[in-house]
């Protein structure tokens, strides 16, 4: 809300065009696609519920295999029960141990499979229900950074105004002339970011090409974000406010959340995905229907832009 | 089932040994050699009793070529289980790098709220690194962690520091700056010329009105000539002028009293507002300059920020307090 109130501002002011605020309020209209992405993750659960009915089979196998264990043989004698055919032989093995010994070795044989698959379903389950908080707390980190856009925005812009108003610089109005032309190209990267998202949703993990594309999106937003707090460098008076101090670290201290979340994300990512390919963890997984997950990296191709400090 | 209760015993006592370490060699790891033994206990006591009344495990390291500051600060805060000290989890992690002669101040989850990331980068450029840049480390770290005790304190008085959820960790919070280390001084003084009053009360009004607009200039003529002397050497930074102004903001100028006796003259609050500690005045050719070296000489602040004398320095200004007397520390009480 108010960001919205921003825009709306800053677009009364003349700091916006009509196009420009609009694609301004779209591109941080995060959260619709938030929300379907959290009902796709519960949708994936359902999946992976489905996706038990072996195991659920083969427990009810098992629980059977118990019950008879428990009971005696499956099938009940009418008969009167006769107890000298039961009596032990002085010296042998008693019949009644041999049939326990034996059904409680199949019953072992059993329930040890069972029980070490229930084991690695569950690890796997919980590396990547990690990998999925690691993904929320990256896009929450996003998110974050799209947020700040229009206070960056308005800061700066608004203080560029003033000065070619007081001033009359030749400086300020070039600066001004640049910011029109970084602001376009901000609105235009932090839009294919939102598309990325809106999208794909959680399903994004799981998408290489995807992950790769929202990852250079992303850089170009920051590149963009600085390219507007580079226009301080000239202004050493907006450089040592204190409302430009804050949101530079407010910016910095967003984009280090992004950095840190983006590795633990990757950290977590390269833990799942070695589990499921190792043996005979890749066996639970393949049944599972436990996919490979993406990294949130730059692809083979893309050159990384440099990373910026202003201080 | 004696070997077992004994068996439990160890593991508790070796779990007590191995619990997040608190002793000062944990709160100040300085790897990069940039402080003395003297320097590090006295930042680690100081860190220690952050800990005691603020709940707050607060750890210095210094380190020399980091790589990447911001990503090396996250991965020590959580090998050092920086906060594992605190019942709540409150964790600060501080990395210097001489090398990259750049800082960070890194925060944890639990602290967030606190410390967000425009303070942090606030007390780190207009407190830590004006000492920093003057060649004095350890007194940039005590400086700031003052700062922190003051938003603490602030934060204790509002809501609490306590929350509901204990947040191990650190997800990249707090702020990284340019250390500027041992690059001098700027003096970027308001060229304002700020002279003393008539009275005491204009003098001091004066003098709260240039820290307001910063201007550290240690010549100004507010000041004795002594105190000019004294602050020429002093480092004194934007923030502790925003830091005296806010901490006086509370101190009510109409419930001080002005005592004078000869060319001395004191404004004192009343015993109640401990926080608000006298100022002490010269009169110098003919107006009331302020004396900042008497201060400083005899007065101090408790923990909790509120002021006492210390005991056994002697002033020309004790005329103005001879209806207190002193307890064994040095804070004033009225006489019966």
């Amino acid at each position: 809300m108010e960001s919205d109130d921003r825009i709306r501002r800053m677009e009364a002011d003349g700091i916006l065009t009509a196009a420009q605020a609009a694609q301004l309020r779209e591109s941080l209209d995060w959260g619709a696609a938030y929300d379907e992405s959290a009902a796709e993750q519960g949708g994936r659960s359902t999946r992976r519920h489905l996706s038990r009915w072996p195991l659920v089979l083969i427990g009810a196998v098992v629980v059977i295999g118990l019950f008879m264990l428990i009971n005696g043989s499956g099938v009940e004698s009418t008969a009167p029960q006769d107890v000298a055919a039961t009596l032990n032989d002085p010296g042998g093995i008693g019949q009644m141990n041999r049939s326990f010994s034996g059904l409680l070795a199949i019953a072992l044989f059993l329930i040890a499979p069972l029980i070490l698959w229930m084991w690695l379903h569950n690890s796997l389950v919980q590396k990547e229900e990690t990998v999925f908080e690691a993904w929320a707390q990256t896009e929450s980190n996003l998110k974050r950074r799209a947020d700040l856009i229009p206070a960056l925005v308005e800061t700066v812009t608004r203080y560029l105004r003033h000065e070619s108003e007081t001033l009359t610089s030749v400086t300020a109005q070039r600066g001004e002339a640049n910011l029109a032309a970084a602001l376009d190209e901000l609105l235009a990267a932090q839009r294919a970011t939102a598309d990325i998202v809106g999208e794909d949703g959680e399903s994004i993990v799981e998408n290489e090409a995807d992950l790769a594309a929202l990852y250079a999106a992303q850089e170009r937003v920051g590149q963009r974000m600085h390219s507007f707090l580079a226009v301080a460098e000239n202004y050493p008076e907006l450089r040592s406010a204190d409302q430009f101090l804050e949101l530079q670290a407010q910016l910095e201290g967003t984009e280090n959340r992004i950095n840190v979340s983006r590795m633990r994300f990757n950290e977590s990512v390269a833990s799942y995905n070695a589990a499921i390919r190792k043996l005979p963890a890749s066996l639970v997984a393949g049944a599972g229907g436990f996919g490979r997950k993406a990294y949130f990296q730059a692809d083979a191709e893309a050159h990384e832009e440099p990373k910026l400090a202003f201080d | 089932m004696r070997s077992i209760s004994q068996l439990l015993l160890f593991v508790a006592l070796l779990a007590a040994c191995t619990s997040p370490a608190t002793d000062d060699a944990e709160l100040v790891i300085d790897t990069a050699n940039m402080l003395d033994a003297e320097q590090r206990q006295r930042i680690a006591t100081f860190h220690g009793f952050l800990l005691l009344d603020y709940d707050i495990d607060y750890r210095v390291v210094t380190a020399a070529d980091t790589g990447d500051i911001d990503s090396y600060a996250a991965s020590r805060f959580a090998a050092l289980e920086a906060g594992g000290a605190s019942d709540n989890g409150h964790g600060l992690l501080l990395v210097i790098d001489p090398v990259q002669d750049r800082v960070r101040l890194e925060v944890g989850y639990a602290l967030e709220g606190t410390f967000p990331d425009a303070f942090v980068a606030y007390v780190e450029q207009r407190q830590m690194v004006p000492f920093f840049a003057a060649g004095r480390v350890a007194d940039g770290i005590l400086a700031t962690t003052e700062l922190i005790v003051n938003r603490a304190d602030a934060a204790v008085s509002n809501a609490g520091l306590e929350s509901e959820i204990r947040l191990d960790g650190s997800g990249g919070a707090g702020a990284s700056t340019s250390a500027r280390l041992g690059a001098g001084t700027e003096s970027s003084y308001s060229d304002a010329e700020v002279s003393a009053a008539t009275s005491p009360a204009a003098t001091l009004a004066r003098y709260f009105s240039a820290l307001r607009e910063r201007n550290g200039n240690p010549s100004l003529g507010i000041y004795t000539p002594a105190t000019q002397r004294m602050l020429e050497n002093w480092v004194t930074t934007p923030a502790q002028m925003d830091n005296v102004v806010r901490s006086y903001r509370g101190c009510h100028a109409e419930t001080a009293k002005i005592h004078s006796s000869g060319r001395y003259a004191v404004i004192r609050y009343p015993i109640a507002e401990r926080q608000c500690s006298p100022w002490f005045f010269e009169k110098v050719n003919g107006v009331w300059a302020l004396d900042l070296t008497m201060l400083q000489r005899a007065i101090r602040f408790g923990r909790d920020n509120s002021w006492h004398f210390e005991r056994g320095v002697e002033h020309p200004y004790v005329f103005a307090f001879t209806d207190w007397r002193l307890d064994s520390i040095g804070y004033p009480q009225a006489r019966r």
